[in-house]
């Protein structure tokens, strides 16, 4: 791989993660949408500079579709949600600790990515980023008691799985993405639709409320 | 030639110092102006700090009955240590002397002498307000340890060596390592760990007088004179001197890589550009920042450390299994 | 060299008879003197074997009851020699300080020639040739310090549950090595260690014996989850015996460790090195935060030294580390970062209890809440009170700053490894070395600026003078070792190396260390000198503007007018750590409670408000706590079995027999 390819990776990686440990800090907030475009952009360029690298028209068109759904539509439709709810209720781990537990869960992705890094092809030293995105998405999902983190949450493992898919399989063609991106879309409309009706019933996003549901 | 050498490094250490000393004032009335004008005030002189300092240093000190020596040589501690750090940095040039290396740990463990000799005269005061501020401020400096060593660690890692200077050098030489992810997450660490150890926004407000938030304030609270002048000058030193690292190590251009004249005179110029330019926008950003609750201080250094974290467990992996 | 044994031996002896037939009043002097020599006679053997001279002797005569337990061989190595120095030396110190600190029940009889089984059982572990007279010195330092752990048991209840943790957890340590020591002598079919290591076990037995000597060593060197009774020991003893348990005895379970990694098991599968490494990043971590909010100056003390010997085994774990990923260099300098951090610790701990004794000697008091202003009452206490916490806080130029430098780059001289498990571990290993560095420099700026400076905040602390000039004269020597050790490290850098990584560092020109391998060094009396020369011009500055204007001296401090109130509105220890414990509170497990009383006439007036807050030991109240209680439900289980009747005990009896007589015709 030549040099600026290699740097493009490399800064599309170290810029996923960055805002996925930004995102751990501020999810919940509106600075969380700005921070997703970020990371969905992030991941344009680390498929834009595949497929260029590649000489690939059909990968690049696959990027200009993650730019579009990931870097514009999802991040709108979360910063829509965030700007309709109030502040949200305070996360079960302090900040604090959570982003220290950020760096075990990224020392952990690296950790067990090995194999899938040994065996694939360009571009495969950023793999375990991905991984490590899914498992802060989910720790993010885990930690925080408000709906719309859990959005974000979702959005950040699903950029994860995106990140190994483009890197580990060497792209991905455009009919799949086509097919996954909508229904990132739609699920991320549905939650959308979702947290503002929790709002609107219990006047706050706190999940634990959602427990008074139970027949117990 | 040994002598000639030596001679030479030592040349170069004095006009770091000398640098330095001079350049600080300069620095802090140009953030003072800088911060003024954005807020729409006139503001003050450029050369009002060193005004200031020069009054402070001839007015006589006051020591209340029951402090003890730490009031009195705390402050000289505080300023020799800003001295030091001067002298060991790589600001002007690389490699100042050749007997103390500029080893990444022993400019830490300077600076922390500096830390503990400040954080002393304010609990030897024995006022509850030296005491606030001392602890405030050992604490945030406990915490932003593990970041002042990652982050530095993360940038020492393509130049193999813990010496700034080599650091600085091999940055100078291969300038792809500059804008390497590693490297902005080091350096984000690294701004952040500045602004912290430094007392800046938005950890500490720099020109607060209110008693319940101050840390670095609270601490010179009772010291009065030429000991107050020397733990203001002390304490902006410190600035300068970190500035012109973070400079050095962002854009490593312009340093002398030898004890020439010309070329010392040309890394003079670019320390006084980066510290002057780092400084100015260090000002206009804290325009737009508040000062945080002392106890979300905490989740900003954590913040950093991650970073700093991120940076070294990269380097290590990702570049350990692309190349 | 064998006589310097027999005066070892003869002075334990003697002095142990010396302090029953000396009176009273000149007893601390005569047994105290004594206690000067034996020390001595073990800081020369060791000098001498680290110098080259070979022993090998049998302490048992033949057709004694001693020979009973086999030779008793006498026989330094290296390694042993360098703790056999450490040890007496510290010995040595804490026996002159002894002289003039002991009074009433710490210089009774009984205390005197408990310290000397002690000090002998120290220095027969280190010199011992076979397992039996490892175990035997090994129970003797036992035996001899929980005695000394009891000395105060009359004056103050805590010192008895303090002795009882003390003598459980020191026996449960003697136990596991016992029992390690049994099967790996049981498979090399010899108590020699030279015959023990040139076995070889491997699989299962190499496992279980390694398992049991690194729990023993552990319990002994206080690493968490196993440290529970230092905190509790070193505070109750008196402060001769904290100083010489918490710089020499902590020490035997380093060296149990060494022993272990170097000479008996040294080529174990990497688990044992990541789980050594693992339990030293905590050790250290954890001591040093318990230390940082505590405000007992001795109970601080205690958890930094869980700390420190947290980093020892963290650099012995690298070692190993290091050697398994095939990186001998920097293996080398991780050992050498052990000896340093081994000889800085003894020095600067020891210290640092000796001054925490004349302090409680001076004032009565060792709660850093009720202390203060000592600076100008006790200045040579003060002085060396600030050389220890520089050391303690790993700040140049002392000693603890140069062992913590080799310690740090042996961990970032790794470059990026190949191999995944150091790459995972070294950064994480980083970032909790520096987190320990910082929150020492905390924990020691309180304990000194809160103990000396400002304004005294109780009676005690007001009348404190300072003590005799034998206490003096002991805190100036070993003040003067870690200030020595900081600005010349490079001879005991180049003998440690010879001892345990030969040629993994060397003495540089001006008395600094210099690592070879790595190809660098340090230079601590160069920075001095620096320091020196940036000095000078600020003091010439402010000595021109002092004759125009001289320094004024003024009744009280402004401190926005609350200066004139009292000495209790100064910030006191358990308030400068309290933003620590906000920080840390997810693992620290603090109590507050606030009770505030009214008058009976209206709620709205307050008579008093009554405040406590307490921060505890959540590994003690989590584990410990739980285990206890499990024993005394099965205890009270157990009861059911008796119920006085002599036939049910026969009966008992009866079964047994039967069982035993089975089980052996079966077998």
């Amino acid at each position: 791989m030549t040099g600026w390819a290699a740097q493009g990776v490399a800064l599309g990686a170290g810029s996923l993660l960055l805002t996925a440990v930004l995102l751990v800090w501020r999810a919940g907030t509106r600075n969380a949408a700005l921070l997703l475009g970020v990371q969905g952009a992030s991941l344009a360029l680390l498929v834009l500079t595949l497929g260029v690298h590649h000489h690939d028209a059909e990968l690049v068109g696959v990027a200009l579709l993650v730019l579009a759904v990931k870097a514009a539509l999802v991040p709108w439709a979360v910063g829509t949600t965030a700007s309709h709810v109030g502040t949200p209720p305070p996360a079960r781990l302090s900040p604090a600790v959570a982003l220290v537990a950020t760096t075990l869960l990224t020392t952990l992705g690296f950790w067990v990515s090995r194999p899938v890094v040994s065996a694939s092809g360009p571009g495969a030293g950023a793999v375990p980023v991905g991984f490590a995105l899914v498992l802060i998405g989910f720790m993010v999902m885990l930690t925080r008691r408000d709906a719309l983190a859990q959005l974000v949450g979702f959005v950040v493992v699903d950029n994860g799985i995106a990140t190994v898919a483009f890197l580990a399989a060497g792209g991905v063609p455009l009919v799949v993405e086509l097919g996954v991106s909508v229904d990132v879309v739609l699920v991320v409309l549905i939650l959308r639709v979702l947290v503002r009706r929790i709002e609107h019933v219990f006047g706050s996003t706190d999940l634990a409320l959602l427990e008074e549901l139970s027949d117990r | 030639m040994v002598t000639r050498d030596a001679l030479a490094s030592t040349l170069v250490t004095l006009v770091q110092m000398a640098a330095v000393v001079a350049l600080t004032p300069l620095l802090i009335g140009m953030m003072r102006a800088t911060r003024a004008r954005l807020e729409g005030r006139a503001g003050g002189r450029l050369t009002q700090p060193s005004r200031d300092l020069l009054k402070l240093l001839r007015r006589e000190p006051l020591q209340a009955d029951g402090t003890s020596l730490v009031s009195r040589a705390g402050p000289v501690a505080l300023m020799a240590t800003s001295l030091m750090l001067a002298a060991l940095l790589p600001l002007v040039a690389t490699r100042t002397s050749a007997r103390v290396p500029d080893d990444l740990f022993v400019v830490v463990s300077v600076l922390l002498l500096g830390s503990v000799s400040l954080a002393l005269v304010g609990l030897d005061s024995g006022s509850a307000f030296g005491g606030m501020g001392s602890s405030r401020h050992m604490t945030i400096a406990a915490l932003l340890e593990p970041t002042v060593l990652l982050a530095v660690y993360a940038l020492s890692i393509p130049a193999g060596s813990s010496v700034l200077s080599d650091i600085v050098a091999t940055r100078a030489e291969s300038p792809g390592t500059v804008i390497s992810p590693v490297s902005l997450l080091a350096l984000a660490a690294l701004v952040m760990v500045i602004l912290a150890e430094t007392g800046r926004l938005p950890v500490d407000n720099p020109s607060t007088h209110l008693e319940l938030t101050m840390v670095h304030e609270a601490m010179v609270l009772e010291s009065s004179g030429r000991d107050l002048g020397w733990l203001e000058l002390g304490s902006w030193m410190r600035l300068t001197v970190l500035l012109g690292l973070l400079g050095n190590v962002t854009t490593p251009w312009g340093i002398a890589g030898s004890a020439a004249p010309l070329t010392v005179a040309l890394g003079l110029i670019a320390l006084v550009a980066k510290v002057l330019g780092l400084g100015v926008a260090i000002a206009a950003v804290e325009v737009f920042l508040a000062k945080v609750r002392l106890f979300r201080v905490p989740e900003l250094l954590a913040a950093s450390f991650v970073l700093a974290f991120l940076a070294v467990s990269a380097s290590y992996l990702v570049t350990g299994v692309a190349t | 060299m064998s006589p310097l044994v027999w005066a070892a031996v003869t002075a334990a002896a003697g002095g142990s008879v010396v302090s029953w037939l000396a009176p009273a009043p000149r007893r601390s002097l005569a047994a105290g003197i004594v206690a000067v020599l034996q020390a001595t006679a073990g800081v020369a053997l060791g000098v001498a074997v680290l110098g080259g001279a070979r022993v090998d002797m049998a302490l048992a005569p033949r057709g004694t009851a001693l020979a009973a337990l086999g030779r008793l061989t006498v026989q330094p190595t290296a390694l042993g020699a360098l703790f056999l120095v450490v040890m007496s030396a510290v010995a040595l110190v804490a026996a002159v300080f002894a002289i003039g600190y002991v009074r009433g029940p710490s210089d009774s009889r009984t205390a005197w020639t408990s310290w000397f089984v002690f000090v002998a059982g120290l220095q027969l572990v280190a010199v011992a040739g076979d397992a039996v007279s490892f175990l035997l010195g090994w129970e003797l330092m036992a035996l001899g310090s929980t005695a000394l752990v009891f000395t105060e048991h009359a004056a103050r209840t805590a010192v008895r549950s303090a002795g009882l943790w003390y003598a459980a957890m020191t026996h449960l340590s003697f136990l596991l090595v016992l029992s390690g020591m049994a099967v790996l002598a049981g498979h090399a079919g010899s108590v020699d260690l030279d015959a023990i290591a040139a076995a070889r076990p491997g699989g299962h037995t190499a496992t279980l014996a390694w398992l049991l000597l690194a729990t023993g060593f552990l319990t002994k060197a206080g690493a968490v989850p196993l440290h529970v009774w230092l905190p509790r020991a070193h505070p109750e003893a008196p402060s001769h015996v904290s100083a010489v348990m918490s710089g020499a005895m902590v020490k035997a379970g380093v060296y149990g460790l060494l022993l272990v990694s170097l000479r008996l098991l040294p080529a174990g599968p990497r688990w044992w090195a990541v789980a050594l490494l693992v339990v030293g990043l905590v050790s250290a971590a954890y001591g040093i935060l318990q230390a940082s909010v505590t405000s007992d100056l001795k109970r601080l003390l205690a958890y930094s030294t869980t700390e420190n010997v947290g980093l020892m085994i963290t650099t012995i774990g690298l070692a190993d580390l290091y050697r398994a990923a095939d990186r001998d260099d920097l293996a080398q300098v991780a050992l050498v970062a052990t000896g340093l951090l081994v000889v800085s610790h003894a020095a600067f701990k020891t210290l640092l209890f000796l001054v925490a004794g004349s302090v409680l000697h001076a004032t009565g008091e060792r709660d850093l809440d009720r202390l203060g202003g000592l600076g100008p009452r006790m200045p040579v206490t003060s002085v060396t009170f600030a050389v220890g916490a520089l050391a303690a806080a790993a700040l140049p130029v002392t000693s603890g700053f140069v062992a913590e430098w080799v310690l740090l780059q042996a961990l970032v001289r790794g470059g990026a490894p190949s191999d995944p498990v150091l790459a995972a571990l070294l950064p994480a290993a980083m970032g909790v070395v520096a987190l320990t560095a910082g929150l020492a420099l905390l924990t020691f700026a309180k304990a000194f600026g809160i103990g000396c400076l400002a304004r005294p905040r109780s009676d005690g602390a007001t009348a404190a003078h300072e003590g005799s000039r034998w206490m003096g004269g002991a805190l100036v020597a070993a003040a003067a070792v870690v200030v020595g050790l900081g600005i010349a490290p490079g001879p005991l850098s180049r003998s440690l190396a010879s001892a345990l990584a030969p040629g993994a560092a060397s003495a540089s020109p001006l008395g600094g260390v210099s690592l070879p391998g790595l190809g660098i060094g340090l230079d601590p009396l160069g920075l001095t000198l620096l320091a020196l020369g940036c000095a000078a011009p600020v003091l010439g500055a402010a000595a021109w503007w002092a004759r125009r204007a001289p320094r004024r001296r003024v009744e009280l401090g402004w401190g926005c007018g609350g200066a004139r109130v009292s000495p209790r509105m100064q910030y006191t220890a358990t308030s400068y750590a309290e933003p620590l414990v906000r920080v840390f509170g997810q693992a620290l497990d603090p109590r507050r409670e606030l009770e505030v009383e009214h008058y009976d006439e209206s709620r709205h007036l307050i008579h008093g408000i009554r405040y406590r807050h307490e921060v505890g030991d959540p590994v003690e109240s989590g584990l410990y706590a739980r285990g206890l209680r499990g024993v005394a439900a099965l205890g009270e289980r157990a009861r059911s079995l008796q119920n006085g009747s002599i036939q049910r005990y026969l009966g008992y009896s009866f079964g047994a027999l039967l069982v035993v007589l089975l089980v052996v015709s079966a077998w």
